[in-house]
């Protein structure tokens, strides 16, 4: 029988019967084996894009150029060799092998080294912008203002839908009660997205008394980020009237509208916590101010206190303060007289109470012992009389009464003669009872017979 | 907005860091450091008043069908009471 390479037919002159059909998993072993064989170690240029950092170190992402794509993953081990960040939207020069993950069925490429090639076409376009923006100054640090002492009423231009707008209001209710916030509703993302920020940056810098203006979107990719990367909302931010936060993306995520804005929070909420943070400081300076100023008056008062004591302790006032003291010491000598007799007066009363305690103690005790003794001994001696007395009396009655059960019992008639008479286990009362020549047991007093009847007289 | 009084907040605290300092010197004739401390305290009661004054409102601003802003009589913008789903819940 011929059965050697992909034979999947019989042969012309063999018997149809036999035909060998791989399993799937054989022809999965053996495009792993041509596959993984062929490809172990190329070098693939293409873009990044879906990358994820997976919690456990490796990362995922997909090589694609114009044409086509493929998986690529790095295995922890190997990015820990990889020494910049990539990103979605990079060119990178990948070197690996090409792996066959059998119960998917998918292949993918399995990168042992990574290397940056130049930008992706947004990486370029943002690097481009936000060097032209930093050249004309929009980034200087002397540019940009700070938040208001007390902001009042606060703009946030973001989705009006979603957790950002949520987490922002959160912060904002729970420790800033009484600011006001006037939202624009912008898309943050997609066609459209950039020119709506926009408008929103300019409407709320036209309403009256805006103190300061938030402009706010959730983490995404570097797509989705993009209304934040272009230049017009990084001019309307410049142009705004009102402090301006950016809060867009992760803490991680860079975008052209942070390095415009007065401040760059990392995450909307923080940009909340920066307006809340404002009234916090504002009411612990207030609170040390109050202290001060309480402190600063009575240590004022003290000084003027001293000095009068300082007066008072002159010559002119001893006279009359040594009649005070004559007065005084007068009725501290009666406190203590007074004491003195009080005391004394105590402890004769403690005595007489004590002596009495005792004498009233010993008394009680001896008697009501001698009592209780004497009464004991008679009622023993009642008892003991009482028992004494019944034992008698029910001793005879038991003697009667043994003599009574005596007399009735068979045993004892048979003991007068008599002789109790069975025939089986019948007893005899009658004559008729029995014939001639039966068989008859005789109890006596002491011991049987067995005896014949030999005749009978019926009376 | 309703205001206690017109001096703006940053203007009364101001003063009222003034006073803690000139108090704290100790230089004034007691008379003078009273009546420098009653208008701290008139002013600490100001500040903290300004702190708590306005009711907290949430507003959106109102677009057309069109993404225009909706206008009132004065050209200025119109907003609604904002109550977006999930908030304090």
């Amino acid at each position: 029988m011929q059965q050697k390479g992909l034979d999947f037919g019989a042969g012309p002159q063999g018997p149809p019967a036999v035909r060998r059909a791989l399993s799937v998993a054989e022809l999965t072993d053996r495009i792993q084996g041509a596959l993984e064989v062929e490809f172990a170690d190329v070098w693939v240029e293409g873009e990044i894009s879906n990358l994820k950092f997976a919690d456990s170190g490796h990362w995922y992402f997909s090589l694609k150029d114009a044409a086509a794509q493929i998986r690529a993953v790095v295995w922890k081990t190997a990015a820990r060799g990889i020494r910049f960040r990539p990103k979605d939207g990079m060119k990178v020069l990948a070197r690996g092998g090409v792996r066959v993950y059998p119960p998917r069925g998918e292949y993918q490429l399995s990168v042992e080294a990574l290397e940056p090639l130049g930008k992706g076409s947004l990486q370029q376009a943002f690097e481009e912008l936000k060097e032209k923006l930093e050249k004309e100054g929009l980034f200087d640090a002397k540019r940009k203002r700070p938040l208001p002492m007390l902001p009042r009423r606060v703009g946030v231009v973001t989705s009006p839908t979603g957790a950002v707008l949520r987490d922002i209001l959160r912060v904002l209710r729970s420790r800033y009660r009484n600011l006001e916030v006037l939202l624009y509703p912008a898309r943050v993302q997609g066609e459209g997205a950039a020119a709506e920020i926009v408008q929103g940056i300019r409407a709320l810098g036209s309403v009256a008394g805006l103190d300061v203006l938030i402009v706010a979107r959730g983490g995404g990719s570097l797509e989705d980020l993009w209304a934040f990367n272009e230049e017009r909302v990084a001019r309307a931010l410049a142009a705004s009237r009102v402090p301006t936060i950016s809060a867009v993306g992760h803490e991680t995520d860079f975008t052209i509208a942070d390095f415009v804005a007065d401040l760059r929070a990392p995450t909307p909420s923080a940009a909340a916590e920066q307006v809340v943070k404002a009234k916090a400081d504002l009411e612990a300076h207030l609170g040390a101010l109050d202290k001060q100023l309480h402190a600063a008056l009575s240590l004022r008062l003290t000084h003027v206190r001293s000095r009068a004591l300082a007066l008072t302790s002159h010559r002119v006032f001893e006279a009359e303060r040594g009649r005070l003291r004559n007065a005084a010491q007068r009725v501290d000598d009666l406190t203590a007289r007074a004491k003195t007799g009080l005391t004394r007066q105590r402890e004769r009363s403690r005595d007489r109470l004590r002596h009495a305690q005792t004498r009233l103690a010993a008394f009680a005790w001896q008697r009501q012992l001698g009592d209780r003794r004497q009464a004991l001994a008679a009622h023993l001696e009642a008892l003991r009389l009482r028992l004494g007395a019944s034992l008698e009396a029910r001793r005879a009655a038991l003697g009667q009464n043994a003599a009574r059960l005596d007399s009735l019992s068979p045993l004892a008639v048979l003991s007068r003669g008599y002789a109790l008479a069975w025939k089986g286990e019948r007893l005899l009362r009658l004559a008729s009872d029995v014939a001639a020549g039966d068989s008859i047991r005789l109890r006596l007093h002491q011991g049987g017979l067995s005896a014949t009847v030999t005749s009978k007289e019926n009376e | 907005m309703t205001k206690p009084e017109a001096v703006p907040f940053e203007a009364a605290l101001k003063q009222l860091e003034e006073i803690v300092q000139r108090l704290e010197k100790g230089e004034l004739s007691l008379e003078d450091s009273l009546k420098l401390y009653e208008e701290g305290i008139r002013l600490s009661r100001l500040c903290h008043a300004k702190l708590d004054e306005a009711e907290g409102r949430i507003e959106q601003l109102l677009k057309d069908a069109r993404g225009e802003l909706v206008l009132d009589a004065d050209g200025k913008p119109k907003t609604a009471p904002l109550t977006p789903a999930g908030d304090e819940r």
